[in-house]
């Protein structure tokens, strides 16, 4: 199988979901092209501002979710912090995309990940839309060849996955999501390629499989599909979070490799709720040092009683 | 021939699947398998559709292909029927 950026299939994209329009990425390189950035940053914290007035919708989930991590009602800077968060980083991948030098170091702790690196097996790969976690799937191919199928969901403003895909095409595939019909279908190719798969394990959507877990004070549903997939491919999982260290890097933390072994489906169901569970501990953790870290801009995971 | 793949294809749908209350007996040769009392989903039908390829050397590689085959334990068994290498298909 050719493990190049697949061009998007033929089927409508999904309303923009992230803030800002569908131009929005080619006006911000084009600015960044010529503007300096002390001229150009205070331009795009003001444009975040223009944002923060113009999505209620995407506010009103910030704010929700600022709430869940603080106990306390957020104020309008920690609110503005938390879209300006998300727009400094789709701004690195932009310049990711365009050339500017990045890199993923392990963090001490990552044993999933250095396991994984050095077995070369294929592995189901979950991470979360937390800090510069979307990059390391990117940094993973030409920092440790290592060649990686994303799952993403085709937007009206996907011009910045578009332009990573470019970059690093030669060890991404994207796998679209917009066809969920086929989406499990295409996991399975890719996997029985010897490619390791990407998936995102906080939001619902298209999640087959949801269990709940503790996260932010309640018993939260999350997508679980990764590890039924895991047991049915008998492939490791691990999860991952990127988070952004000093310019030019990013701290890649893990979880330990979760193994299908011979106990039996529901044992390593059990195992896996875990695994999973104690991983969501550390990224809270991580939240309640910077809630600003996930960009959590769609409901919160719902509660379950 | 065909009573005996039926038989072996309820059966190996109840083991892979770890279906709790149900035999392979219960099973009707055209009880659908997906959106019926056997609640099945999505990652299920995946699941059995790996199980299947292993079994018989088939391959299922769409979510359409996928949905016709497991139209009922018939269509399935008419599907790797089709498919199989008769040295695979119990006798």
């Amino acid at each position: 199988m050719a493990m190049t950026a697949s061009a998007p299939p033929a089927v409508a994209a999904a309303p923009a979901r992230n803030p800002g329009p569908s131009w929005g990425y080619r006006f911000l390189c084009a600015c960044d092209a010529v503007l300096p950035e002390v001229v150009f940053r205070p331009l795009r914290a003001l444009g975040t501002w223009v944002a923060l007035a113009n999505m209620p919708a995407q506010r009103a989930h910030s704010r929700a979710y600022l709430k869940a991590v603080t106990g306390r009602d957020p104020t309008w800077r920690e609110v503005f912090r938390h879209f300006f968060a998300f727009e400094e980083f789709l701004m690195l991948r932009l310049r990711v995309a365009h050339g500017q030098a990045h890199r993923g170091d392990l963090a001490p702790d990552a044993t999933g990940f250095r396991e994984l690196l050095a077995s070369g097996e294929p592995a189901l790969l979950g991470t979360f839309h937390v800090g510069h976690s979307d990059l390391t799937g990117f940094l993973l191919g030409p920092q440790e060849g290592r060649r990686v199928f994303m799952v993403r969901q085709r937007v009206d403003n996907s011009h910045d996955t578009e332009v990573l895909g470019a970059r690093f095409g030669d060890w991404v595939t994207f796998i679209w999501v917009n066809d969920p019909g086929n989406l499990l279908f295409a996991l399975k190719d890719a996997l029985a390629a010897g490619g390791s798969v990407a998936l995102k394990c906080d939001r619902l959507e298209f999640s087959a499989k949801t269990e709940a877990f503790e996260f932010l004070g309640a018993r939260r549903l999350f997508p679980f599909t990764i590890y039924h997939l895991a047991l049915i491919f008998q492939v490791p999982v691990v999860l991952s979070l990127g988070l952004p260290t000093r310019p030019g890097h990013s701290a890649v933390i893990s979880s330990p490799l979760f193994r299908p072994d011979a106990a039996g489906k529901a044992a390593n169901l059990a195992r896996a709720r875990g695994h999973f569970q104690e991983f969501l501990a550390r990224l809270e953790g991580h939240l309640r040092d910077d809630p600003r870290l996930w960009f959590n801009f769609t409901p919160l995971n719902p509660p379950v009683p | 021939m065909s009573d005996s793949l039926n038989a072996r294809l309820k059966q190996l749908i109840v083991t892979t699947l770890k279906l709790e209350d149900v035999t392979p007996e219960q099973l009707a040769d055209d009880e659908p398998l997906i959106g019926s009392g056997l609640n099945l989903d999505s990652i299920d039908a995946l699941e059995l559709v790996v199980t299947l390829e292993k079994e018989f050397g088939i391959k299922i590689s769409s979510s359409e292909e996928s949905r016709q085959a497991l139209a009922s334990i018939a269509h399935l068994a008419e599907f790797i029927r089709a498919r199989a290498d008769p040295s695979r298909l119990p006798g």
